[in-house]
């Protein structure tokens, strides 16, 4: 049976005079990876941001794990793994140093060990584990975000534009993990405007436009959800 | 707690590594230590030194020959202020007022040889005391090390990230402020070392341990003032001129208003024009040098017929020192009374000057830190009080003396030839009337008792600078 994860009733957030989420949505279920598909101010950011409680809904609900974002923010950031756009994590301290610290704010306490095989797990090259996070590439960043939420073992993950700015090796590494990710249990809500990339890893994908929801495109079985299709929807509202 | 100390060790190891910050946390260390030790040194020497001076200027007293007593009153004494052992630390209006004065007959002479009539302008510079350095230039080191301390998690997204962990605003700005707090502590450490070493030299340890922390809560509010100034502003380069716009105006422009102001509401009268009206004044009272002075008359007349003689000479007493001890209490009068006028108006400035430690915790500190060393005006005027007082007993002891032990017609005669000289002196063991000086700090109670008030203006700055931070971590999100 489905277990609603990350859940957005008739969402609505209004920024003075402009409706930024109009009406939105939709149901993540444990396990799950929902891509929100969408082209420049949609409205995907502002979704993401509901969610972390940094912006709260004009009306409507949204919620994580069952605790609602206006109410219990404070809880769903303790259990949610957000990696932004660009991965902010400090430059003067090396990608072990990084995770250590963000693992203490966590409270999370983790062995040397279990944080080496974290980094092997998200494929960061050894002998650049004690190298400061400002020498990194994109991709080694985001890589250590990751391995900072497997070590959190936060059961939900949210990614914004995850993919953006990769190569593509990078790209199919980083779709690996999220799908492994995925396969471990944890919930996986993302948002971006890669629609090659949404159609690789979602199990669902929700096209946004101008703040509502106007397709849902899903998985056919163990078939991945046809780009082409989805591309075709997405050309056309952001034509 | 474990995720504000993992806040504060990452900031320190910040610092660490970016080396900026440790450079002036290790300049404001070097330069606290330095300004102690200095400081330490000069006041343990003024120390030894006045005592010393004391003990010989009573011992040259004690020691003249015998003389005709108001010869003695013209010799005069001098009397020297003993530093207290906070002055290691809290100067205070001793380096300006004198140490030392010298007491006579008929005068009232103003301290001398404060430290910065005596010292040049570059002088002046080195003699940084570790009191102006940690009310001035700590909280300016303070803010050169922890301007950012927000900003730069703000500019980076870490503060976003952190956020968007479930990490607190306020655990992450009380990990800020406890790593600002302690780096203020490092600047503090070599002035609690010096309390201490003043605890060890007579200080009692209610005192010491009040001024530690008068100087601890004073760091917590700059250090809240700096993380202020961090979470409010959205930039770093603007975080840095709002703080230094804020260090200026509460640590150099409020000061200077306050003195300003206080000169203008309590207007001092010039010093020629007292010095005009105190000349007008004694000039009415006569000269006692001088029996026959017409100001003496109802004097003369009074003991003529309290006595039943028609001359002086027949007085059971000598007349000379009978002027001498009424002209000596007659001027010491309105000597006081311009003196403590003069007190009365440096203590309404001062007074003025105090208020505006409710803008700016820099005024209560320093006022504070002044009261509880005992180096505060109230004190210097308790010296000028004393000195006088002992003064005007030594004098009237030996005028005294002219009266009962030095007959009237020996007197008179004193400059007909040598041998008349020789007998119109009077036994050297009258100068034991010379009272012994010791100047010692008010009592542990009265000093803090007086310090309340300032105790709570800097308090009230610790409240309003948690308030104004709570207010400020809302904005954060």
């Amino acid at each position: 049976m489905s277990e609603p994860v990350v859940v957005a009733e008739s969402l609505n957030v209004r920024f003075a005079d402009q409706c930024v989420l109009d009406d939105v949505g939709f149901t993540v279920n444990r396990g799950e990876v929902f891509a929100l598909l969408g082209g420049n101010g949609a409205g995907k950011s502002t979704t993401l941001k509901t969610f972390l409680g940094t912006v709260a809904p004009t009306s409507g609900s949204a919620s994580v794990l069952g605790h609602s974002v206006t109410s219990d923010s404070d809880f769903i950031r303790s259990k949610v793994a957000y990696l932004p756009e660009s991965v902010m994590l400090y430059g003067h301290l090396t990608g072990m140093e990084n995770i250590e610290y963000f693992l203490s704010l966590a409270d999370v306490k983790r062995s040397a060990s279990d944080i080496e095989a974290a980094l092997k797990r998200v494929a960061l090259q050894a002998d650049t584990w004690h190298k400061k996070l400002a020498d990194y590439s994109k991709g080694m960043r985001q890589k250590t975000a990751i391995a900072l939420a497997l070590l959190r073992s936060a059961p939900v993950l949210f990614l914004d534009e995850p993919t953006s700015g990769l190569d593509p090796s990078a790209i199919d590494e980083f779709n690996q993990l999220v799908t492994a990710l995925s396969e471990a249990g944890s919930t996986v809500f993302m948002v971006t405007h890669d629609v090659y990339g949404a159609c690789q890893v979602a199990h669902r994908i929700g096209l946004l436009d101008q703040g509502k929801i106007v397709g849902v495109f899903e998985r056919n079985g163990n078939e991945l959800i046809d780009t082409e299709q989805v591309h075709t929807a997405f050309a056309k509202r952001n034509a | 707690m474990s995720i504000i100390k993992s806040v504060m060790f990452d900031e320190w190891r910040y610092w660490r590594r970016t080396k900026v910050a440790t450079t002036v946390i290790l300049i404001g260390i070097a330069l606290a230590l330095a300004s102690v030790i200095v400081n330490s040194i000069e006041v343990r020497q003024a120390s030894a030194e006045r005592t010393e001076l004391q003990r010989i200027s009573e011992q040259t007293f004690f020691d003249q020959p015998d003389r005709h007593p108001h010869r003695m009153v013209h010799y005069g004494h001098y009397v020297f202020r003993t530093p207290s052992p906070l002055s290691i630390i809290e100067p205070g209006v001793d380096a300006f007022t004198g140490t030392a004065m010298f007491l006579e007959g008929h005068q009232q002479n103003t301290a001398m040889f404060s430290e910065q009539r005596q010292s040049s302008g570059l002088t002046r510079f080195s003699s940084l005391s570790p009191a102006f350095m940690l009310q001035v230039l700590v909280p300016l080191m303070l803010i050169l090390v922890g301007y950012s301390c927000v900003t730069r998690e703000r500019e980076a997204g870490t503060l976003h990230v952190m956020i968007t962990q479930g990490v607190k605003v306020r655990d992450i700005l009380a990990g800020k402020f406890f790593s600002l707090a302690g780096s203020g502590m490092l600047m503090l450490a070599p002035l609690a070392i010096a309390s201490l070493w003043a605890g060890v030299h007579g200080e009692s340890l209610a005192i010491t341990a009040s001024f530690v922390l008068g100087y601890v809560v004073y760091i917590l509010v700059w250090s809240a003032i700096v993380l202020w100034g961090s979470t409010i502003s959205s930039r770093s380069n603007a975080s840095f001129a709002i703080l230094i716009a804020l260090w200026v105006v509460l640590c150099i422009l409020v000061p200077r208003i306050a003195s300003t102001t206080a000169a203008s509401l309590e207007p001092s009268p010039g010093k020629l024009e007292t010095d005009f009206s105190v000349v007008e004044e004694l000039r009415a009272l006569g000269d006692g040098h001088n029996a026959s002075d017409p100001a003496y008359e109802k004097l003369k007349q009074d003991l003529l017929s309290q006595y039943g003689v028609d001359d002086v000479a027949d007085l059971p007493m000598n007349f000379r020192g009978v002027v001498l001890t009424y002209s000596e209490k007659k001027l010491t009068d309105v000597l006081n009374k311009y003196a403590e006028a003069r007190m009365d108006e440096e203590l309404s400035q001062a007074e003025i000057a105090r208020q505006f430690g409710w803008l700016s915790p820099m005024v209560s500190m320093r006022t504070f830190s002044m009261m509880i060393a005992g180096t505060n005006l109230e004190n210097h005027h308790r010296f000028l009080r004393e000195a006088e007082d002992l003064r005007f007993d030594f004098v009237q002891a030996l005028n005294h003396a002219h009266e009962h032990d030095l007959d009237y017609h020996t007197d008179i005669n004193r400059y007909v030839n040598d041998d008349t000289a020789k007998a119109a002196r009077v036994d050297a063991s009258h100068w034991q009337v010379l009272s012994s000086f010791d100047f010692a700090p008010e009592s542990a109670q009265f000093r803090l008792s007086h310090s309340l008030r300032y105790a709570l203006q800097l308090l009230l700055w610790a409240g309003l600078m948690l308030a104004l931070i709570k207010r400020a971590s809302r904005g954060v999100m």
